[in-house]
């Protein structure tokens, strides 16, 4: 089945064809200058710079704040409550600077500190080996073609039609529980990579056409040569936008998974189990997943206003 | 011959950037304009402004006397009933400028229903049928409930043609309607057009940046560049006797003529 | 026409026996004894012995597997006289049920939820899209930008914490949902699923937006739009036939695969607002680990993307001309 082509139809001869040398794709400096100059940008990027640093140096910071994200404080909350924090908001104060966690008392911050760990940590693996898969299968069966082609394709057929959510969930309960990020990577990545594979094997089978690759091949380079040297440069800007919009994806699967349980195993703590966990807490302290999920949204929403902006400076045209 | 259209100062801008400057040209009744630059000459958009169809943003300025109402001044509404009845265009691309959701028939009897107030579904069929009869597509009334994509190239421009015909328009503005097609369909179309003007009197503006095309058909011609007119003149004398370097150079540049120049010319002078 | 529904159909039976044979593997390798993993956390070695005969787990995994297989077409007893009807798709010792049964109950709760929501992201985003595409550029465009990204970019489990507490917590103009049949109280019932609703079609309606605007963005640049204004054609009638119908046509079939994929949002919207569905079904199941109802889950949302995909492929070369029934792709 094939979907109408939406793109963008140029008339033949558009009133600004003056600065048609703007169409070209504009080096990388100049995707980076377009995005300094851009405040919403900015902050984004600032946002993810600031949760990146909090989740490298999350002991050091531990350290300063005072409480690790395994304590309980006792002396937060009020036993007679069941466990309500003192205090107004949750429980914020200048002991615990995002409150703390009700029935056990320990230390928001410090957890949301960690938590973004996991989150990054398995974001940005996903995405590392989702890439890497996607980009080989997505090559393999654009430049090869024929045969290589028809069973790389089945493959992802078959992984797109598949209930991909409800199957992680399924599979993780069933795996034990020991190795939980690993294999949230490996989940993430089995069912994500076609995505990535399908765009990189289209556009690779028509630069495979074009002048220039023909032009090595006929002069004699090595197969290896002329994708690695002809092909994959070319596909960039490509893999630059589908990765970043790949990341906030991957965020909110993780925080999900770990939501309904079948992610980051506890005692370790990750945004989505956190935000999990104040479910039956929502109306008595709503602080408790109001951090979270604020944290969570506003990395989501960061990674994705990025990749837009992105992909709006390599494809000026602005087609998906 | 008196003239049907007869354009005075005419201008078109974006913003600052003026991409038809004061040209000035006339379409004599029943004869053939061509108008003849590269891309980016403004000629297309020339074309656009007459059909008061300009993209956003466009502006258009001076005067355009069609058969003595002023086109300028025309409403929205009062402009609608000109375009497609009155005034109709053939464009470049046949697959792109034909919806592929609705048949030829149907896209060639929406132009003419749209036209004609009270006519029936039935009748408007019919006179589709009758329109791509009249550009020789064999079996009308079966191709009439087919899909723009089951045509050729050649074919679906035939169409286009058909759908411009249907209301017997006074003038037709082609714009360059042969430049998607295969070499040997274009010969083809472009003869289908003359003889579509033979038999309706209808006045045609050709638009074209191949003057080996113009050649064949246009009586009179003028040649942009940059948005203006740098020369004008009937087919005869601009083929024979340059004036402009630019239009010698076009001339020049005409790729599929590799006999010679003077052959050129006198191809010219025939038409 | 009619090869290639049967190339469909094939090919889609191939996909849902592969789905089970995977999901059946995975269950049958990666648990380490099935039976410890049915019984649940008190169990007695007797239990797990029955569990075992019972279910057959002592036989090798080919044979197991047919048996699934035969009880999904024919039905199937277990050892223990339990007589399941066809399409069976196992059963839970945990809860001494069988699975169809506990899906079947559920389904009802599950379509309203889907259905409403569908309906509701349906009318947001082609709405929203529609207006930003007019708009372009000006501040309706803009504001509905922001909107539709803030929408992206919560998760819907947030979201419907947040939408419960401020409606009905603090604001108090929701109730807290109580569990009526609709006959009973057909108002509260609705207002039962608004957030529901709601939450659900947030971040489709997000992402409809986007595309409804794109779409129609694109195809009012296409040259078909210009030749329909070449005629003269009302301006009504240039959007109406040759700008909505091209934009929004691949919309509506997108709709249907996300329709059909809507199961895995239940899951999370369900168990956040306590409804009874298919998808709360799942959630509880993974947190008792109660698996032949994972898997009866898993195998009908399978079931669903497939056939949703089919429906919307053979939908598509009814309403797209140029996808003319069997032309490759």
């Amino acid at each position: 089945m094939t979907i109408p082509s939406t793109g963008l139809q140029v008339p033949a001869e558009s009133p600004n064809e003056g600065d048609s040398a703007g169409t070209t794709p504009p080096a990388r400096w100049s995707v980076l200058r377009n995005l300094l100059r851009d405040w919403a940008a900015l902050a984004c990027l600032g946002y993810v710079g600031l949760i990146v640093l909090m989740a490298v140096f999350a002991p050091l910071i531990v350290k300063v704040s005072g409480w690790g994200p395994y304590e309980f404080d006792q002396s937060a909350i009020d036993p007679n409550m069941g466990g309500i924090p003192l205090g107004s908001w949750g429980g914020i104060s200048g002991e615990h600077w995002l409150g703390v966690e009700p029935g056990s008392g320990r230390d928001i911050f410090a957890r949301i500190v960690y938590g973004a760990r996991s989150s990054l940590l398995i974001a940005l693996s996903a995405t590392l080996l989702t890439s890497l898969l996607g980009v080989v299968f997505g090559l393999l069966a654009g430049y090869f073609g024929g045969r290589t082609d028809m069973v790389i394709s089945r493959v992802m057929e078959f992984l797109m039609a598949f209930p991909a959510l409800i199957f992680m969930i399924a599979v993780l309960s069933a795996l034990p529980a020991d190795d939980r990020a690993y294999l949230l990577v490996l989940v993430i990545s089995v069912f994500g990579w076609p995505y990535l594979a399908r765009i990189v094997r289209g556009q690779t089978m028509s630069l495979k056409q074009r002048e220039f690759v023909e032009a090595a091949v006929a002069s004699g380079a090595s197969r290896r040569t002329v994708v690695f040297t002809e092909i994959l440069p070319n596909l960039r800007s490509t893999i630059l936008v589908m990765v970043t919009l790949a990341v906030p994806g991957y965020i909110g699967t993780e925080a999900g998974l770990s939501f309904l349980g079948v992610g980051v195993v506890p005692p370790t703590p990750s945004w989505g189990q956190m935000i999990a966990s104040s479910v039956s807490w929502y109306a008595v302290v709503p602080t408790y997943f109001l951090v979270p999920g604020t944290f969570l949204a506003l990395l989501v929403l960061s990674f994705m206003v990025l990749g837009d902006r992105i992909r709006a400076a390599v494809d000026p045209g602005g087609r998906s | 011959m008196s003239q049907l259209l007869k354009a005075n100062g005419l201008s078109v801008s974006f913003g600052a950037a003026k991409v038809v400057d004061e040209i000035s040209f006339g379409v004599p009744r029943g004869g053939t304009l061509g108008i003849v630059g590269e891309s980016g000459s403004g000629k297309s958009m020339t074309s656009l402004a007459i059909m008061g169809l300009l993209p956003k943003g466009g502006k258009r300025e001076g005067s355009l006397d069609f058969d003595g109402t002023e086109l300028t001044a025309l409403s929205e509404p009062q402009m609608r009933a000109v375009r497609g009845d009155r005034i109709a265009m053939v464009f470049q691309d046949p697959l792109s400028s034909l919806n592929p959701y609705y048949t030829v028939g149907t896209q060639i009897a929406e132009a003419y229903r749209s036209h004609r107030s009270g006519v029936s579904r039935k009748a408007a069929k019919q006179a589709a049928i009758e329109a791509m009869e009249r550009v020789h597509i064999r079996e009308a009334g079966r191709r009439v409930d087919d899909y723009p994509h089951q045509f050729s190239g050649g074919m679906r421009q035939r169409v286009m043609i058909a759908m411009a015909l249907s209301t017997d328009p006074e003038l037709i503005i082609a714009d360059e309607p042969t430049t998607a097609l295969d070499v040997t369909v274009q010969a083809q179309i472009l003869e289908l057009l003359a003889e579509v003007q033979r038999d309706t009197g209808a006045a045609l503006i050709l638009i074209t940046h191949d003057l080996a095309v113009v050649s064949e058909v246009a009586d009179e011609l003028i040649v942009m560049r940059h948005g203006k007119v740098v020369e004008t003149g009937s087919a005869e004398q601009i083929f024979s006797d340059p004036q402009h370097s630019y239009t010698q150079a076009l001339l020049d540049a005409v790729p599929r003529i590799d006999d010679s120049i003077g052959e050129l010319r006198t191809t010219g002078g025939k038409a | 026409m009619t090869r290639f529904v049967v190339n469909r159909v094939a090919g889609m039976l191939l996909v849902l026996f592969l789905v089970c044979l995977f999901t059946y593997m995975v269950f049958f390798l990666l648990s380490p004894d099935p039976a410890v993993q049915i019984c649940g956390k008190n169990c007695t070695p007797e239990r797990i012995d029955q569990i075992r005969e019972n279910l057959g787990l002592t036989d090798p995994f080919l044979t197991q597997f047919w048996n699934f297989l035969s009880g999904l077409f024919a039905g199937r007893t277990y050892g223990g006289g339990i007589e399941c009807a066809a399409p069976c798709l196992g059963y839970s010792f945990q809860t001494s049920q069988l699975v169809t049964d506990m899906i079947v109950q559920r389904l009802p709760v599950t379509a309203v939820v889907a259905i409403g929501a569908a309906v509701l992201w349906l009318l947001m985003g082609v709405i929203g899209g529609l207006l930003s595409a007019v708009q372009e550029g000006k501040f309706a465009d803009k504001f509905i930008a922001g909107l539709t990204l803030g929408g992206m970019s919560v998760p819907n489990y947030v979201l419907a914490l947040a939408l419960q507490y401020v409606f009905v917590v603090w604001l108090q103009v929701l109730p807290f949902s109580q569990a009526v049949p609709f006959a009973d109280d057909p108002v509260q019932w609705f207002l039962n699923f608004i957030l529901p609703w709601s939450v659900l079609a947030i971040g489709y309606a997000a992402s409809y937006t986007r595309l409804t605007r794109a779409n129609v963005i694109d195809t009012l640049n296409e040259n078909f739009v210009r030749t329909a204004k070449a005629k003269g054609l009302r301006p009504d009638l240039v959007w109406r036939r040759h700008a909505l119908r091209p934009a929004l046509t691949p919309i509506v079939t997108i709709a249907g695969m996300d329709f059909a994929g809507l199961l895995g949002g239940a899951l999370i919207t369900e168990t956040v607002f306590g409804i009874n569905g298919v998808g709360k079904l799942a959630a509880d199941s993974i947190t008792k680990n109660d698996q032949p109802v994972i898997m009866g889950v898993t195998l009908l949302a399978a079931f669903f993307v497939v056939v949703g995909n089919m429906v919307v492929d053979l939908l598509y070369s009814v309403i797209d001309p140029r996808v003319k029934a069997g032309a490759p792709a």
